[in-house]
Parts: C-alpha cells; structure tokens; sequence
C-alpha cells in the first residue's frame, strides 16, 4: 500500500497576518532597536526593548542527519546565550566598566535585517514575529566577520511601544568565525 | 633533523624563541612529534552510550569517527575511506549500523570493516580484499570516562602518560564518588592563534585573569574580584600553588575558589560541601584540600579545562596560525540534574562561544601568534621566569610544585617537555630520559626551607 505522503507547511496560519500598519509599527520598532545596539546604548536597551520576563536563547545546533529522530534543543541544553534580565544586564555591565580592552578602540557592529513577518497570537497583546539578521562585525585594521541569523521572538505590546519577551536566535555556522558572539541581536 | 630545538627552547633559563609561535616547519614537526604520538582527547564515554552511537572528533587535522561497539567497548578510525580518500561520517553525532561513502557507496559497518562495495562482483572480479580495506583504527583508552587516541602503536598507557597528573585529577575523577562526566554538544569557533598560546595558558597563567578580564571581574563579584586589576596587596602565596609534572601536563589550583566565577552557586556550593568530607576520607588531606579549588589545567599537548568554572576544551590546530576550539561542560556524575543544569549554565556564561571571560582572550593569542609576521619580531624570545627557584619537589607530592597560583611553574615543565619530546626519535629515546627529567628542580630545597618556616 503506498503511503501517503506528508507535505510539510508552516506552523504560522496565513490569517494570523498582521494588517500593514502594525507590521510598520514592529518593523520601524525592530530598526530603532538595532541602532540602539549599534551605539552602544545597552542600558537603553534593556531598560525601554526588553521585557523583565525575557529568555534570550541561542542554542548550539548540531550537524545531523535528516534521519536523526533525537528532539530539537531544549534551554536544558548547551546554548551560547541561555539569558534571563538580570544575566542580560550583568553582560552590560562588564561593557561598561570600561575594562574591556578588546573593546578600545572600540569595534563597529551593524545589523542588516529582512524577511520581517509578524503574526498575531491568542494573547491580545502579544505578536509572534520572524525575521533574518545579518551581522557585520568590523574590527581594529582587518578583522571582518560576518554572521547570519534567524530570529524567532515573543514581542509584547507595553505603553507605546513594544517589548521581546522571548527571543531565540539560530546561527548558521556551526563553526563560530570570530573571537566570540558577544554581542546583542 | 634540521632544526635546533635546542636554541628554540632554553630550559635552564626559562626563555623560549618567538618562532615556535609561528614557523610553519616547527609546526610540521609538532605534528609528527607532538601529535603523532600523544594522547589526545576524543569525547566522553557518557556521549556514546549505546551500541552504534558516534561522534566525530580530531586528532590535530586527522578527522576521526568514534564508535561504541557491539561489545560494549569504543572504537575510533580516521574518518576517511580506503578507496580514494573521502570522509565517511559528516554528523557531529549520531546513532547508525553503518557508515557509507558518498563518493562510489562503499559501507562500512561500526567496527570499520568493509562490508559492501557497489558493483564488487562485476567491476572488481572477485579481486577486491574488502579485510584489508577497513577503517584505519587508531588506539583507544580511557581515563576514569575520558577517552583519548593515540596514533603511536609504541606510546605508553594513557595512565602512564598522565602519570602524576592523573593522580591530582583524580581528587575529583574518583574521590568525589561516581566521577566526572561531560555534557555535550560540543560549542565550537575558530581562533587565529598558534595552539601553544591557550595551552600554555590554562597550563599556568593565573597572572593574566587580573587584568586581561578585569571588566567581568570587577561586575562578578565573589572570591576572585579581589584580583581585577592586579591588586598588589593580594596574599598570593596562601592561595594556591601550581603544578608540573612528567610529560608536561599541569596546573594552578586556587585554594576554595571552585565556584567563584559562577554567578547562580547555590546548588553547586550545596554539592562541593556534601561531596568535600568523603573526598577526604576517600583520598586524605592533601588532595581533600584541593578539591574545592579552582584549577586551571593543561594535558601536553592541547587539552585544557578548568575545574570550578567546569569548562573543558581541546585547542586543535588548523596549520601554525589557528585552532579550533571544542568545549564541553565538566560535571560530576552524582550531581543531580537540576545541579547538572545549573553548572552548564554558568561555564558556558563564562567559558562559552559568548563567554563573559572567555570573550577577553582571544585578541591576545592572535597577537601574540601573529606579531611574529615580522621577520624582525621573530627573531625574539619570550619570558617565563615568574617564580624560579620558588618551586621543587614536595612532600606531600609526587610531582613539582610550584610556590603560589600566580607563578610560571607550569610553562616551564610544559616547554621542558616540549622540547624534550621534538627532541626524541620515538618513545623508546623518551623513557631514558624517566630518571632525570625533573633535574633542573632536583636539588631545589625551596620546599623543605618554606615548610619548615611555617
């Protein structure tokens, strides 16, 4: 008996689309973000684009094989990134004790987002959204490094604005090409 | 043999030349001398536990596949086929009863043997010897879990080769109970550095934390703070020595600092004082006292970890000028999950690809490995004269012990052997060398002299 054969399609129903108003408001939110990252401006950061409640995770991703029938990655597992608040801040705060000397002169990091899609929820004030970062990292004279990024984030409606309160960031490489992922996305 | 390790290496002054870093021939022949007959770490017994389990590793740029066996024991081959060459596993991990090739589908089962050739019978004739086309297998122990390969067939036991090292690392290997196991996937990045420059220092440099990680110091708090900033006032004496011993392993302990560099403790302070007691009781003061220390460590050539902060690593070289950096978190079996969890959690905060620590380090191995692009640069030396003389044999020891945490003990026995083994032809030239290769600390009666003032 042949087997009937499973198309696989996104979780995401297409009626949970967002009207072209909100999508502006998270997209212009989400470019405010990056360049509030790109000045350095971390406790802004935190403070008005993170929820008290985040989970910021990004979990190291194995090469498998297509057959492997072992579960995805949990927080329970090995993660680059595995935040709460105050760990969030505790990484800010060793940027700005000025001792970080890899740090001075200081690097420029900038941020290319695209594929920006945002779904509504079950809950009112919370939208789903994906998108693609793509990091570019330059340093002292040569150093370049480039990373690429898939975002899944939980975002909140707070006041005017909007806070994440879940974010998990797949990296590509399995392979890290720089001299660490310290920094925000 | 063309070059003079001699003048690269001087190890009665404690110098070294800056071209070890660098020369690409020196390189050449690290692999032969260094690589090609140590120990070398693959994985943890723990992460292949059932039949058909695999991982994959490096043994320096030798791509291998780690197998458990049908009977229960573990197997590793070069990952590489015996047609024409290509690699027969691309997983990181994963569970199988065979591997194939993608080039022409030659299969092999787990134990390496060649069990199934395409087109055999009419392309082949009958004239193929599948026996003699296995999987180069390569020599597997394992140390209390861990478990190394070795491409010397003459090499001794990896417990041998751990010599007096193993009998330090076993203050938590068997005193805490069940032992200590690793949890995986493996975090991986490459590093534009030479692989001496990490070993050398998690082998001895406590020197550098003060100040090359200074910023995170100063937010963390705890035991170690004291040190951000290189505080002159610090008693360095009474908070830990350092370690070398036979083929180069070594390390700095840091007296009741295990878990000083993690922020969420609560768990692991509980564990570490339960656990303190039996450890005694199993192995006596000496290494009881160590056991909730700090250590910093170095297995010759490029395996580090540290224990307390519980990172482990395998600094493997990719050409004289960059490694690639596998790390694991070190736990200890009879932690429960919720502890197990904890500790993962905060080694990879510190010791991660994103680490609060580890993000300070690698500009300075890069730099010091690619300053030497200078001719003129080249031609120089570096230094590891910190606390000469202020070392030796030792009571209660079995190996050299170097006088406070802060110190260069470690770098020379490292470089000592280093020399020593570029030096030698096989190991049979190595162990004559069994009687006198601590003799450079032999007649140093620092030990005796410090002891009897106390």
């Amino acid at each position: 008996m042949r087997q009937k054969h499973k198309i696989s399609t996104l979780p995401e129903a297409r009626t949970q689309q967002v009207d072209s108003s909100i999508f502006y408001e998270v997209q212009q939110h989400y470019h405010r973000e990056f360049r509030t990252l790109q000045h350095e401006n971390y406790e802004d950061w935190l403070h008005n684009y993170v929820s008290e409640d985040i989970h910021y995770w990004m979990p190291v991703l194995e090469q498998r094989l297509r057959k492997d029938k072992r579960r995805q990655p949990t927080p329970d597992d090995a993660a680059i990134f595995n935040e709460d608040y105050l760990e969030l801040k505790q990484r800010i705060d060793r940027l700005n004790t000025g001792a970080v000397w890899m740090e001075d002169p200081p690097s420029r990091i900038r941020y290319f987002m695209t594929n920006l899609e945002v779904y509504t929820t079950d809950k009112q004030d919370e939208l789903e959204t994906f998108c693609n970062v793509m990091v570019i990292r330059n340093r002292r004279q040569v150093e370049s490094s480039q990373h690429s990024i898939g975002r899944e984030d939980l975002l909140k409606r707070e006041g005017s604005g909007f806070r994440v309160l879940k974010r998990k960031l797949l990296i590509d490489a399995r392979v890290t090409q720089d001299k660490n992922l310290y920094f925000f996305s | 043999m063309s070059i003079d390790i001699d003048a690269l290496i001087d190890v009665e002054n404690s110098t070294q030349k800056k071209r070890i870093f660098w020369d690409p021939e020196i390189y050449e022949l690290e692999l032969e001398r260094i690589f090609g007959r140590s120990w070398l770490f693959l994985t943890h017994e723990c992460l292949i536990p059932k039949y058909g389990d695999f991982v994959t590793a490096s043994m320096a740029e030798d791509p291998i596949v780690v197998v458990r066996q049908k009977d229960g024991s573990v197997a590793a081959f070069i990952n590489t086929c015996s047609h024409r060459g290509n690699a027969v596993c691309h997983a990181d991990s994963g569970n199988c009863r065979a591997f194939v090739c993608n080039y022409h589908g030659w299969v092999y089962d787990t134990a390496g043997e060649l069990v199934e050739v395409p087109l055999e019978q009419r392309c082949y004739h009958g004239n193929l010897d599948k026996e003699k086309l296995t999987l180069p297998k390569i020599r597997v122990e394992s140390y209390r879990g861990f478990l190394f390969g070795n491409f010397d067939t003459q090499a001794p036991s990896l417990e041998d080769y751990l010599g007096d090292m193993g009998w330090l690392l076993d203050t938590f290997m068997i005193g805490a109970g069940e032992g200590m196991e690793l949890l995986g996937p493996p975090m991986k990045s490459r590093l534009s550095c030479n692989w001496k420059v990490p070993s050398e220092n998690f082998v001895g440099d406590a020197y550098h934390v003060g100040w090359t990680h200074a910023g995170a110091l100063r937010v963390l708090g705890g035991e170690l703070s004291a040190l951000a900033g290189l505080n002159e006032n610090l008693p360095l004496d009474d908070l830990g020595l350092q370690f070398t011993t036979r083929y180069g392993h070594g390390c700095g302990v840091i007296h009741h600092a295990a878990p000083s560099l993690h922020v969420k403790r609560q768990r692991y302070d509980h564990f570490l004082k339960e656990t303190a007691p039996r450890v005694k009781e199993k192995l006596g003061d000496v290494r009881g006292d160590l056991f909730d220390g700090h250590w910093n460590c170095t297995l010759f050539p490029n395996c580090s970890f540290l224990v307390g902060t519980q990172t482990f690593k395998v600094w493997h070289p990719r050409g004289p000028h960059e490694i690639e950096v596998w790390t694991w978190t070190l736990v200890h079996k009879s932690m429960d999950e919720e502890t197990k969890r904890e500790v993962q959690r905060e080694a990879i905060r510190t010791f991660g690809t994103a680490g609060t620590f580890e993000s300070d380090d690698g500009e300075n191995m890069m730099e010091c490995t690619y300053g030497n692009r200078g001719w003129r640069n080249r031609q120089g030396s570096m230094n590891s004269t910190m606390g000469e003389g202020y070392e030796g044999p030792h009571p209660d020891f079995p190996c050299i012990v170097g006088s406070s945490f802060v110190g260069e003990t470690s770098y020379r026995g490292f470089y000592r052997y280093y020399a020593e083994t570029l030096k030698a032809r096989d190991w049979k030239a190595i162990r004559e060398n069994d009687d006198r290769w601590d003799e450079i600390w032999r007649g140093n009666d620092f030990w005796q002299r410090q002891l009897a003032a106390d």
